[in-house]
């Protein structure tokens, strides 16, 4: 649930990037840091492994500035892929607000898409939050390794299988190397705030 | 009517905001990069890339069959089966051990991987620059076996996997020596049975209160903190006996 202070005038929405171990969530968030840091003038903090796996979440919070006279805070976070830590991604997503969903278009991966789609919409529905409802954006990562040549799943089939009931704003992008990465940003704080607007009146 | 106005206007002010802050500058000129189009290491990247941090059999497999196919193409290429034989060594060590395997494999395997590609790439890559790289790939190799060992000595686990390296790239690539020489030898109790302790984690977690979980979660980190100490505690050792 976001924050509003109605008297300071501030506004702290959380964003949590979702999505199966090693599909980029992280590499989304070290884009975004490295290539706007001057300008976004916060730091990105992260808690990684010895085999750089993230333990248990990334942030890097984001200052919009002031819009119809509220201060609005956005805060990214990534949740911890593997699977064995279901505990710790339900603890991240408590008062999230709006979800980039990063799936991995690797062909291998298409279970595991699924799978974490199906865990998304359940550690949701214990906070009684609905995936039908909560704002939503797909990301379908890893799209330049189809340059090299590596088998990956075509969009429109993960379309169908993860996005077939919810229609949500969905983009095609390499978190690697940039495309459409600050798209899907973008898009996921515009739905963030909208959903927030009428609570600032 | 109002309202919708209000929205309009609220949603671009958001958007020009957003376009303030995250204008992106023309892109820029990176260095070109060779497709592997239909390439013989193809395959073996394909594989690389999907190995999940859950490591599973099949997927092992995979990569040690690629292996195998890239090095009867590569035959009469020294540096590159030395490079092979090194992924060979850590993807069955990695197979062995699975969740358990040191959290430094994946990285070296990827890290010589790399190399690998950059090699059979390269167009012009002298032999000497090749040796160079190869030589990083296996001090790496030989880095993370001493960690293997070390953390091997501070479990005081009996029967656990070791690593053995390939030879030094300058020597004459080894005619292929027996699988029980080289590599990782496991015996079969000490393969650790990740699954079902997976699975019965998963269904404890499904009858958990909010409490529960929080504890559980709490000691998921303090696991993997521990681990991490641990191989800290290891590379440290190293880096004293090295000075």
């Amino acid at each position: 649930m976001a924050i509003i202070n109605l008297k300071k005038k501030e506004v702290q929405a959380k964003v949590v990037y979702y999505g199966p171990g090693r599909g980029g969530k992280t590499t989304n968030l070290e884009y975004i840091y490295k290539k706007f840091r001057s300008r976004i003038q916060t730091e990105m903090v992260t808690i990684k492994t010895h085999g750089d796996r993230t333990l248990f979440f990334d942030f890097l919070p984001i200052e919009i500035g002031r819009i119809k006279g509220y201060d609005i805070r956005i805060q990214l976070y990534t949740v911890p892929g593997q699977v064995k830590y279901e505990s710790t991604r339900r603890l991240v997503l408590r008062g999230v607000d709006g979800i980039v969903f990063v799936a991995d278009s690797l062909a291998v991966r298409r279970k595991e898409n699924v799978l974490s789609l199906k865990s998304l919409a359940d550690n949701l529905a214990s906070y009684k939050k609905s995936i039908l409802e909560i704002p939503l954006v797909f990301q379908y990562n890893k799209r330049d390794l189809l340059d090299e040549g590596i088998p990956l799943l075509p969009v429109e089939w993960l379309e169908k299988d993860l996005n077939s009931k919810l229609k949500a704003p969905s983009f095609a992008a390499s978190a690697l190397k940039g495309p459409n990465v600050v798209q899907t940003m973008k898009k996921i704080i515009i739905m963030t705030i909208d959903s927030l607007r009428k609570d600032l009146t | 009517m109002a309202q919708q106005r209000d929205k309009d206007n609220f949603r671009s002010q958001v958007e020009d905001r957003l376009d303030h802050l995250f204008q992106e500058e023309s892109p820029e000129a990176t260095e070109e990069h060779v497709g592997l189009g239909e390439h013989p290491l193809k395959g073996l990247k394909a594989v690389l890339l999907s190995i999940d941090w859950e490591i599973t059999d099949s997927t092992m497999d995979s990569l040690l069959n690629e292996i195998k196919n890239v090095e009867y193409v590569y035959s009469e290429d020294k540096i590159i089966l030395t490079f092979l034989q090194l992924l060979g060594s850590i993807g069955r060590y990695v197979k062995a051990n699975k969740g358990r395997a040191h959290p430094d494999a994946t990285r070296v395997i990827n890290s010589v991987y790399e190399a690998l590609e950059k090699v059979a790439l390269t167009e012009g890559m002298t032999r000497v620059e090749k040796e160079k790289m190869l030589l990083e790939e296996v001090a790496n190799f030989k880095k993370l076996k001493q960690q293997v060992v070390l953390r091997k000595a501070e479990k005081k686990e009996p029967a656990v996997s070791e690593v053995t390296p390939p030879p030094a790239p300058s020597q004459a690539p080894p005619p292929a020596p027996a699988p029980e020489e080289r590599e990782i030898r496991v015996t079969k109790s000490s393969a650790p049975e990740e699954t079902p302790v997976e699975v019965r984690a998963e269904a404890r977690f499904a009858e958990m209160s909010p409490h529960e979980a929080f504890a559980y979660a709490l000691e998921e980190i303090k696991d993997v903190i521990r681990a991490e100490f641990r191989a800290l505690r290891a590379e440290i050792k190293l880096w004293r006996e090295s000075k």
